[in-house]
């Protein structure tokens, strides 16, 4: 049996009378990649904020690695949100006024990781996402792909299990959003680590190990892609 | 440190704001600044005009002044019977004799009358053994009033020769609406301790030409420079005094405030010229330390009842002028301004701060979903107002030092009016028949002094305006880091939609 690392039974989340989700039962294994396909306004980006900890259920239960998010304190919400979730965002949200190196050394202050450990941390992961040459460059220095390879390395700061990415190839040329696939892609398989992917885009849901569509906050079904 | 870099590229960022809400608390940190300087050089200008009543040498003066027509113990009232005929003897049925004059026969008569209750000189030695004074000195201040001249014929219709006179106020002279023949002149004399030259009316240090009194019985006067000039009186030149020759040695510069008389002679000498063997009607006293002047005060008012303990602090209250005013100004209005400016400062940024915070949503929002605790997100708000505050308070020190230093420029001249109340208000009368008259100590003496302003900016004021300029920043950071606290972090995601 697989391992699991979410499992959500009977989750809703309403927003005055407005229900973003009604009655969501998923369950995600360890090592997925998963897409989370459906129309705008379809519940996606609550979904995504349930699983990262940002927000809480207003029914039924989110567990995450035996623990339920939804009663989970906020401490420790913030702690799995520093060490063990990473996130991607669609409009990169790098800091525009720090370099590529202070964005990723952001999210590794925090984490209490000494400055020379740090410095050296941070070089190593802009070296992986392929942005070695680019440490010192200000966000307006990079292109968009460059930036959305900075906020992953961003993510990746803290070694977590899983990464969640809200459109990572929504403000990308579709060449540069292939490349940025490739990259999920590659944490997934090479490091295994879970992949967490909202999208619009079919290429995307094509890459992945299993997609989930939702409409109208619910999950209308499931399709698991056979790995090739 | 990746946050100091961080709160500093923010406000690099917002540049704009950043210089908005700097000038904003550096205006209100420079008006402190500016005002706190010319506080402290309003009290510097009145230092400078009272300097030389400490310069007097005595920290305060006591007196026992005449309270007529009152039964309160204060008065008459306190005394025993023997002083009570002293008074009476000094101040009471005294009358200049003319009763056995002759038509057309030449006369001089003088007469010395006192504004203070005179008491022992033996209480002078008294106060000197009160724990914390350090030297306590007696004097006998007097006014010196001479008629002279030749007795006219009148005939009796007229009502009489003793009620033609009628004296007038003024320095150093005396009206007299009588027959021409007769002059009628006052003046101030104080018998000073010459063995204590630096506790006395009249210090040594005062002396602007000439010497101090030599410790002998030699007749020498020093004069009021005031009274000389009036009087064209140069040291060497000699003068009569109650029907004595008096040489002067000194002429002395009486601050502003101080009890001037118009000449001072040793206090043997005035007390025998005046019939008033080992009397002093003022006690010059001189505290251990400047601490110690309200304790020495009191206990000295406890020692001889109804006595009248003036200070430095009680003569400093009574300067008035455009110093005074200017004063009064700067500590109400400055305070009002200070007050006005800060708060608006500080409502300026903390809504700056609040806008700048509703601004950076998604930045906050990213922040606390990469893993930032809820207190890094609201220090990192603070501590850029905190940045702001710091910037504010420089450009406050730089603007507040500049103003300071055009005051001290243009340094516009103030002056300080001072009205002397210790030695007036006894009129002396005498039943009809007498006459009444006045020298120049029964008006109120009022004298002037003018003073530079100067602005002086010290390091205290630097410092505590720098710490306004922080509070400023902590209470406008401590607003926008609120707001930060009570963003979700699910904003940062939902602004994607």
């Amino acid at each position: 049996m697989s391992d699991c690392i979410y499992d959500l039974r009977g989750v809703g989340r309403s927003y005055d009378n407005v229900h973003a989700l009604r009655d969501v039962d998923l369950r995600i294994d360890r090592g997925e990649l998963l897409a989370i396909v459906g129309p705008s306004g379809s519940g996606k980006t609550t979904l995504l904020q349930l699983l990262g900890g940002l927000d809480r259920p207003t029914r039924g239960s989110i567990v995450f690695e035996g623990r339920d998010l939804a009663t989970l304190p906020q401490s420790q919400l913030t702690a799995l949100r520093l060490r063990t979730i990473g996130f991607v965002f669609q409009q990169f949200n790098l800091i525009p006024t720090l370099t590529a190196a202070e964005n990723v050394e952001l999210a590794l202050g925090p984490a209490g990781v000494r400055g020379d450990v740090r410095r050296a941390r941070v070089e190593e992961l802009l070296e992986a996402v392929g942005l070695g040459d680019r440490v010192d460059h200000l966000p307006s220095q990079l292109s968009g792909g460059e930036q959305q390879r900075v906020a992953i390395a961003r993510a990746l700061a803290n070694d977590p299990d899983v990464l969640l990415a809200d459109e990572p190839t929504g403000n990308l040329d579709s060449t540069t959003g292939d490349e940025i696939l490739s990259l999920l892609q590659s944490l997934n398989t090479e490091q295994g680590r879970t992949v967490i992917v909202i999208t619009h885009d079919s290429s995307v849901a094509a890459r992945a190990t299993r997609t989930v569509q939702l409409k109208d906050g619910a999950v209308v079904s499931e399709r698991l892609v056979p790995v090739p | 440190m990746i946050y100091i870099r961080y709160m500093l590229a923010e406000l690099r960022r917002r540049k704009g704001r950043t210089m908005l809400t700097a000038l904003g608390l550096g205006l209100g940190v420079a008006l402190v600044i500016v005002v706190s300087a010319l506080s402290n050089g309003l009290d510097r200008a009145q230092q400078q005009v009272l300097a030389p009543l400490t310069g007097v040498g005595t920290d305060m003066s006591v007196t026992r002044p005449i309270f007529v027509g009152t039964s309160s113990s204060n008065g008459f009232q306190g005394l025993t019977d023997k002083e009570r005929r002293e008074l009476e003897k000094e101040n009471g049925g005294q009358r200049v004799g003319f009763g056995n004059l002759q038509p057309g026969q030449k006369f001089t008569r003088s007469s010395f009358r006192s504004t203070q209750v005179s008491f022992p000189a033996s209480e002078v030695r008294r106060i000197a053994s009160l724990d914390g004074v350090a030297t306590a000195s007696g004097g006998l201040t007097l006014a010196l009033t001479t008629v002279s001249g030749t007795v006219p014929k009148v005939s009796h219709a007229q009502g009489g020769f003793g009620q033609g006179f009628r004296g007038q106020g003024g320095n150093g002279g005396g009206g007299f609406n009588g027959p021409r023949s007769i002059d009628f002149s006052s003046l101030t004399l104080t018998g000073v301790d010459q063995k204590t030259p630096t506790v006395a009316a009249i210090t040594s240090g005062q002396l602007t030409s000439g010497t101090w009194f030599a410790d002998n019985d030699l007749k020498q006067v020093i004069v009021n420079q005031s009274y000389a000039r009036s009087n064209q009186l140069k040291v060497g030149a000699l003068m009569k005094i109650g029907g004595a020759v008096y040489s002067v040695i000194g002429i002395v510069k009486t601050p502003v405030g101080g009890t001037a008389s118009d000449a001072y002679i040793k206090l043997a000498q005035l007390q025998k010229l005046s019939d008033r063997a080992g009397r002093v009607n003022t006690v010059y006293v001189r505290a251990d330390s400047a601490s110690k002047v309200d304790a020495v005060a009191a206990s000295i008012t406890k020692t001889l009842p109804g006595a009248s303990v003036t200070t430095a602090k009680t003569l400093a209250s009574q300067v008035t002028g455009s110093l005074e005013d200017a004063k009064n100004l700067t500590s109400k209005l400055g305070i009002v301004l200070e007050l006005v400016a800060l708060i608006g400062a500080v409502a300026i940024a903390s809504l700056l701060t609040l806008s700048s915070v509703t601004k950076r949503v998604r930045e906050l929002g990213t922040l606390k979903a990469i893993g930032w605790p809820q207190r890094l997100v609201v220090r990192q708000v603070t501590g850029e107002s905190l940045l702001q505050g710091l910037l504010g308070g420089v450009v406050g020190i730089v603007l507040g030092i500049v103003a300071a230093v055009a005051v001290g420029a243009f340094a516009p001249t103030l002056s300080a009016t001072f009205t002397s109340a210790a030695q007036s208000g006894f009129g002396f009368g005498g039943p009809p028949g007498g006459f009444r008259g006045g020298g120049n100590n029964a008006a109120q003496a009022a004298t002037s002094e003018a003073v530079k302003l100067t602005a002086h900016v010290s390091i205290g004021v630097v410092v505590a305006a720098v710490a306004l300029a922080l509070l400023g920043g902590l209470i406008s950071g401590a607003v926008g880091g609120f707001r930060a606290s009570r963003l979700r972090p699910a904003d940062a995601l939902r602004h994607l939609d």
